[in-house]
């Protein structure tokens, strides 16, 4: 049963103070550089609440670490028998955590991850850790950020499945939704802060929606694309683009929705050492290389084919929707415009005019 | 490390955590030549090992100190007593050390995984294997599991190409199998040297000296991407049915469970969706995984 609730903005800070008691607390929080990131919050009064900027970071790292340590090693040489070689397991602790101020498309993100990590005949225990005592207080976008563009992804301005809570912004309150259990419990126990929602209240929360909607700046054609790839992979944009890649991995890394991983050991002395995950990028050239050199996909211009295809044709196939959340990050990431819309918007041009193009 | 109150594989965590591999002893090193040995193996622990079976065609992750993981595929069959063996060429930094290593010596297993060879599905079948180099070595797995069940399948070739006598693998697996009946063995090498006494050619001039039945013919090639590519090409216009063409794929992998997506190829995962595919799966010669 979902219900509807108002919170006063004056009772917000008295809120997250409590809840942060029980729970681990992460927030978006402007640092002292001016950045707006979510960040774990240990003392909700010291610290700067932003829910004007979006995080320059999503939640990914939260759930999957930028470097984590999967195990540790030992390697004993001096035994009668021959080397013995020992794994230590080594894993993250279980934490509840509320994450509030989320983003639609960062709620997005952690789905998609939960799809990978968790879905598939292998489960990720380490991500499975993170995740599992994890409630998600969302909040609506009443304006989409410049590079925005989740409505055509359909993972924004505001959600409609995934949050525990879902708060709207109503000028001097916030309107807030129950979803997963998780949200109507935290309700219920502190029912002091919510009162019930009137109409006024719907009213103006689906106002908020509508005009929200009508204020994006970008036009991303990505079911335009997706369509368009299910029958074309036109290596002409694919080598445009890739010339202009310089190779850092900051796309696939700012985006909520990559998780190829690295995997290497790091030795600490000759008789130990720990066995590390990493993120990784299907842009790096790398990626696909194995031992004697050998690579199946040796060229720039396949990588960013790769890549694409990736989150726009093979995702659409496996899981039913695109990888994109529409979150804009690489916009803003990518020097090169190597990005999402930039793509978008070469393939529609390419298609618009396959003959001419250039 | 070992002073602080960890145990090596807790019980709590044991099974659930796919990251964690298993220590297996080296029994037996077999130097099949200058560039390749065998390393037949076991779990240390021994309800470990009574409990681990696998399929022809499957492999596991093999840890080597420092020096991280790598898949490698069984070269044994699955009824194979005394642990399992694990066919490798000497090629970077990990398979380097692993030559190096001893009997006694120790390294570290994930596995079984992948999609085997769907060992089922080739009974009643006239088998067709075409190997190139360390290729041999899946398919060896799945040879001799047939032969141990030889009624259950029609008539056995083997054809095998080496770029030079010296790279050949299984030697005496390979005279072995030319003695049996209804077993036909052919062996080239791109280059012969002052020895060799066998043909000189590529493993598709084999093609043209056996004669087999398409419409009953399985065929399984492994070997280096290029021969495996043009080996289907060449049977499949010979009118072997792509569903009835089987190779197994390398990639790079880390996780060897589907999630790390170096080994994403087209829409699939060489490591969980492979690394045996049918050419009907891979969706034709032209698609993006030959």
């Amino acid at each position: 049963m979902h219900e509807q609730f108002v919170l006063k903005k004056d009772h917000l800070l008295p809120l997250l103070r409590r809840l942060a008691r029980e729970h681990r607390l992460v927030a978006p929080v402007r640092n002292g550089y001016g950045d707006t990131m979510y960040t774990v919050v240990t003392d909700v009064d010291a610290c700067r609440l932003d829910l004007e900027r979006q995080p320059q970071n999503s939640l990914k790292p939260f759930f999957f670490p930028q470097r984590e340590r999967l195990c540790s090693y030992t390697v004993d040489r001096q035994g009668e028998e021959g080397m013995a070689y020992r794994f230590y397991p080594d894993l993250p602790e279980e934490r509840a955590t509320v994450y509030f101020g989320v983003r639609s498309c960062d709620m997005f993100g952690v789905m998609y991850c939960d799809l990978v990590f968790l879905q598939g005949e292998h489960r990720d225990i380490f991500y499975q850790r993170r995740r599992e005592k994890a409630l998600f207080l969302t909040l609506a976008c009443n304006r989409p950020f410049t590079d925005c563009f989740c409505h055509n992804t359909r993972t924004g301005p505001a959600l409609e499945l995934g949050f525990d809570l879902q708060l709207h912004d109503l000028g001097d309150r916030f309107y807030v939704e129950t979803g997963k259990p998780g949200g109507v419990s935290l309700t219920a126990h502190w029912s002091p802060f919510f009162a019930p929602a009137g109409d006024d209240d719907r009213q103006a929360q689906f106002q908020n929606v509508l005009e929200a909607r009508s204020l994006f700046q970008r036009q991303v054609h990505v079911d335009l694309a997706v369509r368009l790839l299910a029958r074309h992979e036109p290596e002409e944009v694919f080598g445009r683009l890739s010339r202009r890649c310089q190779d850092c991995g900051g796309c696939a890394f700012i985006c909520p929705t990559c998780t190829c991983f690295n995997i290497v050991d790091q030795p600490l002395d000759q008789g130990r050492g720990e066995r590390l995950r990493t993120w990784d990028a299907c842009t790096f050239a790398g990626f696909t290389r194995m031992a004697g050199d050998h690579n199946p996909v040796d060229l720039a211009a396949a990588r960013i084919k790769k890549r694409f295809l990736h989150k726009l044709k093979h995702d659409v196939a496996k899981h039913g929707r695109p990888s994109c959340v529409g979150c804009g990050r690489c916009v803003g990431m990518c020097f090169g415009g190597v990005d999402m819309a930039s793509f978008v918007a070469l393939l529609c041009e390419w298609d618009g005019g396959k003959e001419g193009w250039r | 490390m070992r002073g602080d109150g960890r145990h090596p594989q807790a019980g709590v965590v044991r099974g659930t955590n796919p990251y964690l591999p298993l220590p297996a002893r080296i029994h037996k090193v077999v130097e099949e030549n200058a560039l390749v040995k065998s390393f037949v193996l076991e779990l240390e622990d021994p309800l470990a090992a009574q409990a681990f079976t696998y399929q022809p065609g499957q492999f596991v992750m093999v840890s080597v100190p420092h020096c991280g993981e790598a898949p490698i595929s069984f070269a044994s069959p699955p009824h194979q007593a005394n642990g399992f063996t694990l066919t490798v060429r000497k090629a970077g930094r990990l398979t380097g050390a692993m030559h190096g290593l001893r009997p006694g010596d120790t390294v570290g297993i994930r596995g079984p995984y992948g999609r085997p060879f769907p060992m089922h599905a080739l009974q009643g079948r006239d088998l067709l294997f075409v190997a190139g180099g360390i290729g041999l070595a899946p398919l060896r797995s799945v040879i001799l599991s047939v032969l141990a069940h030889r009624a259950d399948y029609g008539r056995i070739i083997v054809l095998y190409g080496c770029r030079t006598p010296g790279d050949i693998c299984f030697r005496a697996d390979l005279a072995v199998w030319q003695e049996i009946e209804g077993v036909e063995v052919g062996c080239t090498v791109d280059k012969g040297d002052a020895g060799w006494q066998g043909k000189v050619g590529l493993v598709t001039s084999l093609l043209d000296t056996v004669v087999f039945a398409p419409e009953r013919t399985t065929a399984l090639v492994c070997g280096p991407e290029i021969m495996i590519k043009v080996v289907l090409e060449r049977l499949e216009g010979m009118g072997v049915a792509p569903a009835d063409l089987l190779t197994t794929l390398e990639r790079h992998m880390k996780c060897g469970i589907g999630l790390c997506g170096h080994c994403h190829c087209s829409d699939k995962l060489v490591c969980a969706d492979g690394p045996v595919f049918s050419l009907a799966e891979l969706g034709g010669i032209a698609s993006g995984c030959l």
